[in-house]
């Protein structure tokens, strides 16, 4: 094999360093490569949530107090299912007007209660409060609570919930 | 080993290293070029051969034939050559006194001789023993008997799809296509029952995959279901148990998300298009006939699971499907009529027994009769093309104005 | 610049020293059995390798192993590959190193003065089908679990100590979760670490003797 290497200008082991050199370029990259794939896949395939969710009957929620509604939503990760539980705050403003807030607190994503004597939704990891709207009040979140689009169906709240 | 022989065994190597060559690049040049074959075969048998999907392990399965790695093989095999009361004979001090030979090998061989022409004892031994070895290995392969065939569901998608089959086959007889319930028609001993809707979100919500599982394992038998898991008399695996679940779970429970690839649906059909039964009829056919139409069921001894089946066999194997003919039996009972015999008896009732399926499948089945129940796609797209043909001069005409 | 980084290196790391006794050295003349070593040595180094990755998705539990593994096989990008090549690996090392150890008996290679590299390779040969066994269970799947099952009724059979030695290998009476678990560290962790030291010393000592000759007939 190393025959082929005649040439004066290049001598033998010049040839094997270059094929050595090849050789392991071409094993690096055919296991290096995938091994990127590998790691990085999962973070490439989430899976989308594009949901109407019941709340139940309008007539439930109080007007004028934040009610607090949690449901579940199961998804595939890997070898498990995942449940996630997501909380809403049902603010009925009117008979008919209503704010649906998240009550992941837009900073760090801790729960926010309902505080009423504070008249306020108060996130326990920094302190911060929002009013009943969900505008910053107090403390370190950048944006207001996120508001969930909602409609209503048969006297039935209905939420838009999407992720990924 | 004398004095002597040492040093004029360094004498030698000396020799033959002053004859020899660079470790660097000589040597690890010619390593490198077979570990890079060995690499190019490993990357080889990953891809084309691939590893062969196994079930999840099931302590309950008695039918499981066990076999070691087969580079234990010999060892296996060797023990059937061992009468069972010295089994550890075969077990443990044969092995054992093999490994501490091997071991001690350089201890025990006092021969200081290093060619095989003055070592002919030893070699022969060794050449018998891998003689020994290869010839049981290769004599454990040709007597392993067959393990049985099982379905294999690997992702959570694939075990859905799986689960809308079998539950298609099991349970759709009673339960309904979509586990709405109702009236049982057609089910020997069940005739008439009302069962509840199983889709529900107060079943769905309140019962955990556990339960589910544990249901079609064990069935409710005082409601009328009988068990369906192998260990109980029925004819599902764990792993079968776990589809059917995952297929209920992911299709009726609005808090889990299918995942996108187990959404399969029954293709739809275009204008002039033939059904092809490959594609469109055997998924009818799973789902809303099958479940009946198998072996051991009473059906007029009439199978649907396969094309074959479906075009010959049954009591009345030469009207059930009719090329061109849509007073064929298949046709007639699927808008809801029965077929009589010459004394005026029933002996084929509307079909399926419960409900009507949806127009556009039976839509489906009138086409694929006229057009001569083509069995691939490729036959279908053959008989559709002249209807395409058609189409085409219009579309054609439209445009120019 | 290149040169001034080298010299630096070399003056703290002493590069030119292992260039010279590690690489520069004059060996034998040998034919391409002798390759057989080297390429253990890189099977071995695949199998760390992929091995490695393997355990970042997979769960060594009998609730989860299978589906762990469904989930490499089916839903990683290359999880296919990393575990095929394990997976091919495994059965490829025990066919080389087999085979090397043939080479060194044939040419009687574990002689004078190279018996303690033949002792360290015995054992390397053990822990071969020693990863071999422990890893054959971890896909938890029916060929593993019965393969096991009988393997380890096998080491039950030895006299007297055989029921002891069956629990230990088990971690109890039954094959479970337990056994799962200790098979999992031996197979990442205990075999892999008798194993690095073992070779470690065998290629001590391959430097230190040199490879072998190819025997001449009066040798």
């Amino acid at each position: 094999m190393a025959k082929k290497a005649s040439s004066p200008n290049l001598s033998r082991r010049d040839f094997s360093k270059i094929v050595m050199a090849f050789l392991g370029s071409i094993m690096g990259a055919f296991v290096g490569l995938p091994i990127i794939g590998y790691i990085i896949s999962p973070a490439l395939k989430t899976q989308k949530i594009d949901d109407w969710v019941s709340l139940g009957a309008l007539d439930g929620y109080p007007i004028g107090t934040p009610k607090l509604f949690s449901f579940t939503r199961t998804k595939v990760n890997g070898w498990e299912r995942t449940t996630n539980s997501f909380g809403v705050f049902v603010l009925r403003k009117s008979a008919s007007d209503l704010v649906v807030l998240s009550n992941v607190c837009t900073h760090l994503s801790c729960r926010v209660k309902w505080i009423e004597e504070n008249q306020a939704y108060v996130c326990p990891c920094h302190d911060a409060e929002f009013g009943i709207e969900g505008k910053v009040l107090y403390g370190p979140p950048p944006r207001p609570m996120d508001e969930y689009e909602f409609k209503i169906e048969d006297g039935n709240i209905l939420i838009h919930l999407t992720e990924g | 080993m004398n004095e002597e022989f040492k040093s004029k065994y360094h004498e030698k190597y000396a020799a033959a290293k002053q004859k020899g060559v660079k470790f660097w690049p000589d040597i690890i040049y010619k390593d490198l070029i077979v570990s890079f074959a060995l690499f190019l075969l490993l990357i080889g048998l990953a891809a084309f051969v691939g590893i062969a999907q196994e079930p999840k392990a099931d302590p309950n399965d008695a039918n499981y034939i066990p076999r070691p790695e087969w580079y234990f093989l010999f060892l296996f095999e060797a023990l059937k050559f061992v009468p069972g009361q010295i089994e550890w004979v075969g077990t443990a001090l044969i092995p054992g006194i093999a490994i501490l030979v091997l071991i001690l090998l350089p201890f025990i061989d006092k021969n200081p001789y290093r060619n095989w022409k003055k070592r002919k004892v030893g070699v022969s031994m060794m050449s018998l023993v891998v003689v020994g070895i290869v010839g049981l290995t290769v004599r454990a392969v040709v007597t392993t008997p067959e393990q049985e065939e099982v379905s294999l569901a690997g992702s959570i998608a694939e075990q859905v799809i799986q689960g809308q089959d079998l539950y298609s086959i099991y349970c759709a007889e009673c339960h309904q296509p979509d586990g709405e319930g109702g009236e049982v028609a057609g089910v020997e001993g069940l005739e008439g029952v009302i069962l509840k809707p199983i889709n529900s979100q107060d079943e769905m919500w309140t019962r955990t995959d556990e339960t589910l599982f544990n249901i079609v394992d064990l069935g409710q038998q005082d409601l009328g279901m009988p068990p369906y898991g192998l260990g109980y008399g029925g004819e599902l695996q764990r792993s079968e148990i776990e589809a059917v679940v995952a297929f209920m779970r992911y299709t009726w429970d609005e808090r889990a998300e299918i995942p996108e690839e187990a959404i399969i649906g029954i293709p739809g059909l275009a204008e002039g298009e033939v059904p092809s039964y490959e594609v469109h009829i055997s998924a009818v056919a799973k789902r809303y006939c099958v479940s009946c139409h198998r072996p051991d069921k009473e059906n007029n001894e009439y199978l649907m699971q396969t094309y074959e089946e479906m075009l010959t066999t049954g009591d009345n194997a030469d009207k059930n499907v009719v090329a061109g003919d849509l007073e064929n039996y298949i046709i007639v009972t699927l808008h809801r009529e029965s077929i009589f015999d010459t004394n005026g008896d029933e002996i084929i009732g509307p079909m399926p027994p419960s409900k009507e399926i949806k127009a556009e499948y039976i839509d489906m089945f009138e086409r694929w009769v006229l057009a001569g129940m083509p069995e691939t796609a490729d036959e279908a797209a053959a008989l559709s093309e002249p209807a395409a043909g058609e189409a085409a001069p219009e579309a054609e005409a439209t445009p120019e104005p | 610049m290149a040169e001034k980084i080298y010299n630096w290196l070399d003056e703290r790391l002493g590069l030119e020293a292992i260039y010279g006794t590690v690489l520069d050295r004059k060996v034998p003349k040998v034919n391409w059995w002798f390759t057989l070593g080297s390429a253990s040595l890189f099977l071995a180094g695949m199998q760390a390798v992929t091995g490695i990755f393997l355990t970042m998705y997979y769960v060594p539990s009998p609730d989860k192993a299978y589906d762990s593994i469904q989930y490499i096989m089916n839903d990683v990008a290359f999880g296919w590959l990393i575990r095929g090549i394990h997976h091919w690996g495994a059965s490829l090392m025990v066919v080389i190193v087999f085979l090397h150890m043939l080479r060194t008996f044939f040419y009687g290679a574990y002689k004078y003065p190279r018996e303690i590299t033949w002792l360290t390779g015995t054992f390397l040969l053990l822990f071969t089908l020693g990863m071999g066994f422990t890893g054959y269970l971890l896909p938890w799947n029916q060929r593993s679990f019965w393969a096991t099952m009988v393997g380890t009724e096998i080491a039950g059979t030895v006299p007297l100590m055989g029921d002891f030695i069956l629990k230990v290998l088990r971690g109890g009476t039954d094959l479970s979760a337990v056994t799962l678990a200790r098979f999992f560290s031996a197979h990442i962790w205990i075999l892999p670490a008798g194993i690095v030291s073992m070779i470690s010393v065998h290629m001590y000592l391959i430097i230190r003797l040199g490879i072998s000759n190819i025997p001449s007939e009066e040798e």
